[in-house]
């Protein structure tokens, strides 16, 4: 062998199709399981109608709150997490707007008594008043632990530029809504909702000699089947788009930049189209975006964008974190970028990419039990077909440059975007203000919620 | 909880071969179907840097991307992503690795752009490219670092812990300056002489025939020639405690009070490392772990969160990390006695359910690690190109099964101690508003 070789002709790929999953009912509820020989880690997932979005008016925080707290377990004084890492397991708990999910990631040897485990502290908790209070100041603080990153502080602000209602305040309630949500209410909501619904289990691991049926009568107890709330779109923020927040971090060396603008709902959102155009755009590496910013300008580490799908509502962004100087100039030539891809439509080549990647990729992202039993989650939130992934597959199969292109006209109307920048407002404000997206409104970021 | 959970006979199946040219290839069975996982660990890291070129590694691995000979800016992600795969690239004091995930049927094409790069890379060059991956590079400094709430702790723990001039000083981001300085020249003498297939560990992890993924490799990367000169890495050695307690306080815009703590220990592969990784998660990895239960749960000083962990340095002595972040109206100092309390106290003994507990956690992180395509292959790399054994990625857990809770208690009181501690502390600008945030 003496010199290096041309570039290689690939063959054609193997077809891929989304492993086949059982789906067995049991008591009140349904397992939903995927065996992947080889793979002794498992993951499992309890996925439950109600999240953020079932929090009383009133009460805002407190489906979060609830699913911080069940980690208290049911002796209460953090007892659960200990407990599964003896088994070698984690736990997971998280609401989000439209889904409360518990579960466990365990080795095969040890699913039952972590299974066992997950379950009793889901169904009966302590919930005890102190465990309660130490995990709310747990979250108030935390909030602003996580607000000092500027990109976490942007993410959240999103809500209240885009929608009124319960979307306009953090999924964690904030502080000041936060604050008034005591233990009796989380017993309250825990008692009505986690405690009282059966919900769907995903399993997803090498299942040989896993009695599944056994898996659901501990999880499921003598819950009864609970469906997701029909879905109603909510209404938009009070004054007018386009605008500019402007949160006050002094000094900061960088700013968190976002654009954020609604979208479809999960259900009426054509997603291959949907997820293309935002792929080339900002999803890629090689996005239109990242190689402006990043590559040719030098602007910041890196841009995305991508769309944050719910039941009933929907919200695309671009999300970077750019130096400050050229704060003002990113927006600029983001907004540059959405008005030649609407006027100029996707290339061949990104076309082919934006197909390919989501078709003969498909191995690559399934290629862990994580990653298969979110797509199981995502079923069961959205009542999705059995062969979801397969559906998607040959949708993308079918996109055309013109899907893309006008999907960016669907999609795409900076008249009605906010824009979210987190930074030094001193040095911001006039160049932001002369880009001339819209009004420039800065704020200090622990008034935003009051 | 067995390790053999983990292997899953797969240790057997293991290859190993090493080609003409000194590259070490290692293929292994991968648990799902139809990916091909490539992952390349190059033996450069941050520690080859000097004073004054700071960054370069780090730099260095982003220009990896940038164009080769053969290949033009920005196709190799372009390449690997229209097809759905994954990639992405580290730095770190000891080493540089690339890696990318595909689909089955395009491992040729993976094979191809890493080794085009590998041979012709300076081919591909110029001062643009240099003065436009400066420019992100100086950005992902600001984002990760400078921008960041306690982001410049790491760096100022290392200039505590390694004195001036030793190559594990400086963080591998390297500083502005020295990025501001860099020149072409030095960046093609940096390929010339730390990229070779002799300096290369090229991990394939997939279902294909062993054989055939071999043939592949003698295909795609036979020609490249082993390197004429091998440098020598900057001296490392370095003997007993860090000389202090030595410590550095930051007044700066945190939400809260930040204690950071380090101490010397053995460097990565000594059995002494193994103890204190041990001591780390008996201290502070998991919620069953002492500072959590009695720093989070039960006093309410700390923020919950992991508190104890520890940097693998294989050619220097590594450093256990015990960080804290204060609750509201807790101050700094309050914070640091509770921590020192709590790390002192081990040295008066560990029980055997601390101890199991400890084990299931760290073996649990294992295991993860190794439960995808990718983290396998990185895994696998590692184990050969600083311990020459890839089986260790399956066996690894077994080192903590043969270490006693006296061992560990041992060595912490050994180590865990005044002469051997630096502290860096963050505390906030305005006391007040930590205590109390406005609304």
């Amino acid at each position: 062998m003496s010199q290096l070789q041309p570039r290689p002709v690939l063959g054609d790929p193997k077809p891929y199709t989304f492993p086949e999953h059982t789906r067995l009912a049991v008591g009140g509820g349904e397992i939903v399981a995927i065996d992947v020989p080889g793979q002794k880690y498992a993951s499992i997932r309890l996925v439950q109608p109600f999240g953020g979005l079932s929090d009383p008016a009133d009460r805002k925080g407190v489906a979060m709150l609830t699913a911080e707290s069940l980690e208290d377990g049911v002796q209460g004084d953090n007892s659960l997490a200990p407990a599964l890492e003896r088994h070698g397991a984690d736990w997971i708990c998280y609401a989000t707007w439209d889904s409360f999910v518990t579960g466990v990631d365990a080795p095969t040897t040890r699913i039952g008594d972590a299974t066992a485990l997950f379950a009793e502290a889901v169904r009966g908790p302590a919930l005890r008043d102190e465990d309660v209070l130490r995990r709310r100041e747990q979250l108030l603080e935390g909030f602003w632990l996580e607000a000092s990153r500027p990109s976490r502080l942007a993410m959240r602000a999103i809500g209240s530029q885009l929608f009124s209602g319960r979307y306009a305040t953090p999924i964690s309630g904030a502080p000041v809504a936060l604050q008034g949500v005591e233990p009796e209410m989380v017993r309250e909501f825990h008692a009505g909702t986690v405690a009282a619904s059966a919900g769907t289990l995903v399993v997803v691991g090498d299942l040989s000699g896993v009695d599944l049926e056994g898996l659901g009568r501990t999880v499921f107890g003598g819950a009864a089947p609970v469906a997701f709330p029909e879905p109603v779109a909510p209404a938009p923020a009070p004054g007018e788009l386009p605008r500019v927040l402007l949160l006050d971090r002094p000094g900061s060396v960088q700013s968190a930049l976002i654009l954020a603008q609604r979208s479809p709902s999960r259900a009426q959102i054509d997603l291959p189209r949907a997820e293309g155009m935002s792929e080339v755009l900002g999803g890629m590496f090689t996005s239109r975006l990242n190689q402006k910013l990043r590559e040719e300008l030098g602007y910041t580490y890196g841009v995305g964008s991508r769309f944050d799908l719910r039941r009933d509502s929907g919200v695309f962004l671009i999300s970077t974190q750019v130096d400050t100087p050229t704060t003002a100039p990113s927006l600029t030539a983001t907004l540059e970028e959405i008005r030649r891809f609407k006027a100029d439509g996707a290339t061949g080549s990104e076309l082919a990419a934006v197909r390919q990647a989501n078709t003969v990729g498909l191995p690559v992202t399934y290629s862990n039990a994580r990653s298969l039993a979110h797509a199981l989650v995502e079923m069961v939130v959205h009542d999705l077909p059995a062969d979801h992934v397969d559906r998607l597959r040959a949708g993308y199969e079918a996109l055309t440059a013109e899907d893309l292109r006008s999907a960016a006209e669907d999609y795409l109307d900076p008249a009605e975007m906010a824009v979210i920048v987190v930074g030094d407002a001193a040095s911001l404000k006039a160049p932001l203000g002369e880009a001339g997206f819209g009004e420039v409104d800065v704020r200090e970021p622990e008034n935003l919620w009051n | 909880m067995h390790a053999q959970v983990a292997s899953n006979g797969a240790a057997a199946r293991i290859v190993q071969h090493t080609l003409d040219n000194g590259l070490r290839l290692v293929t292994a069975p991968a648990a799902t179907g139809q990916v091909a996982a490539v992952n390349l660990w190059y033996g450069v890291g941050s520690r080859h840097e000097v004073p004054g070129k700071t960054g370069f590694a780090h730099l260095f691995e982003h220009l990896m991307f940038q164009g080769s000979g053969n290949v033009a800016k920005g196709e190799h992600f372009d390449a690997i992503e229209r097809l759905g795969g994954e990639m992405n690239a580290s730095t770190s004091t000891d080493r540089t690795n690339y890696f990318e995930t595909v689909p089955e049927h395009a491992l040729d094409l993976a094979l191809w752009l890493e080794a085009d790069r590998l041979a012709t890379l300076r081919d591909g060059m110029t001062q643009e490219v240099l003065d436009n991956q400066r420019d992100v590079v100086k950005n992902e400094r600001r984002q990760r670092y400078d921008n960041a709430p306690y982001g410049t702790a790491l760096e100022r723990i290392l200039r505590l812990g390694y004195p001036e001039g030793h190559p594990y000083h400086h963080p591998t981001i390297g500083s502005m300056a020295d990025l501001d300085a860099a020149d072409l020249d030095y960046v093609l003498s940096f390929h010339k002489l730390h990229y070779g297939p002799d300096n290369l560990v090229l991990t394939v992890v997939s279902d294909l025939d062993p054989a055939d993924v071999r043939e592949r490799a003698e295909r795609y990367f036979g020609a490249v020639p082993a390197r004429t000169e091998i440098p020598t890495a900057p001296d490392a050695a370095l003997h007993g405690p860090i000389g202090g307690p030595v410590r550095e306080t930051v007044v700066e815009a945190v939400p809260a009070a930040g204690v950071f703590q380090g101490y010397r220990v053995a460097p990565y592969g000594e059995r002494e490392f193994d103890a204190m990784h041990l001591a780390s998660a008996v201290l502070g990895q998991g919620q069953g772990s002492r500072l959590y239960r009695r720093l989070v749960i039960e006093r309410e000083l700390a923020a919950p969160g992991d508190a104890a962990d520890i940097i693998p340095f294989r050619y220097t002595p590594s450093l256990m990390l015990v960080n804290t972040i204060a609750r509201e109206g807790v101050s700094g100092d309050e914070l640091e006695q509770a921590v020192l309390e709590e790390t002192e106290a081990l040295a008066g003994g560990i029980t055997e359910e601390e101890l199991d507990r400890a084990r299931a956690v760290l073996e649990r992180d294992h295991l993860q690690a190794i439960s995808t395509p990718s983290g396998l292959a990185d895994e696998l790399g590692a184990c050969t190109q600083l311990f020459g054994d890839p089986s260790l990625a399956f066996t690894w857990p077994d080192r903590w099964t043969g270490i006693t809770a006296a061992e560990v208690a041992e060595a912490a009181g050994r180590l865990l101690v005044a002469e051997n501690r630096l502290t860096v502390r963050f505390d906030p600008e305005n006391a007040e508003r930590a205590a109390e945030p406005a609304a």
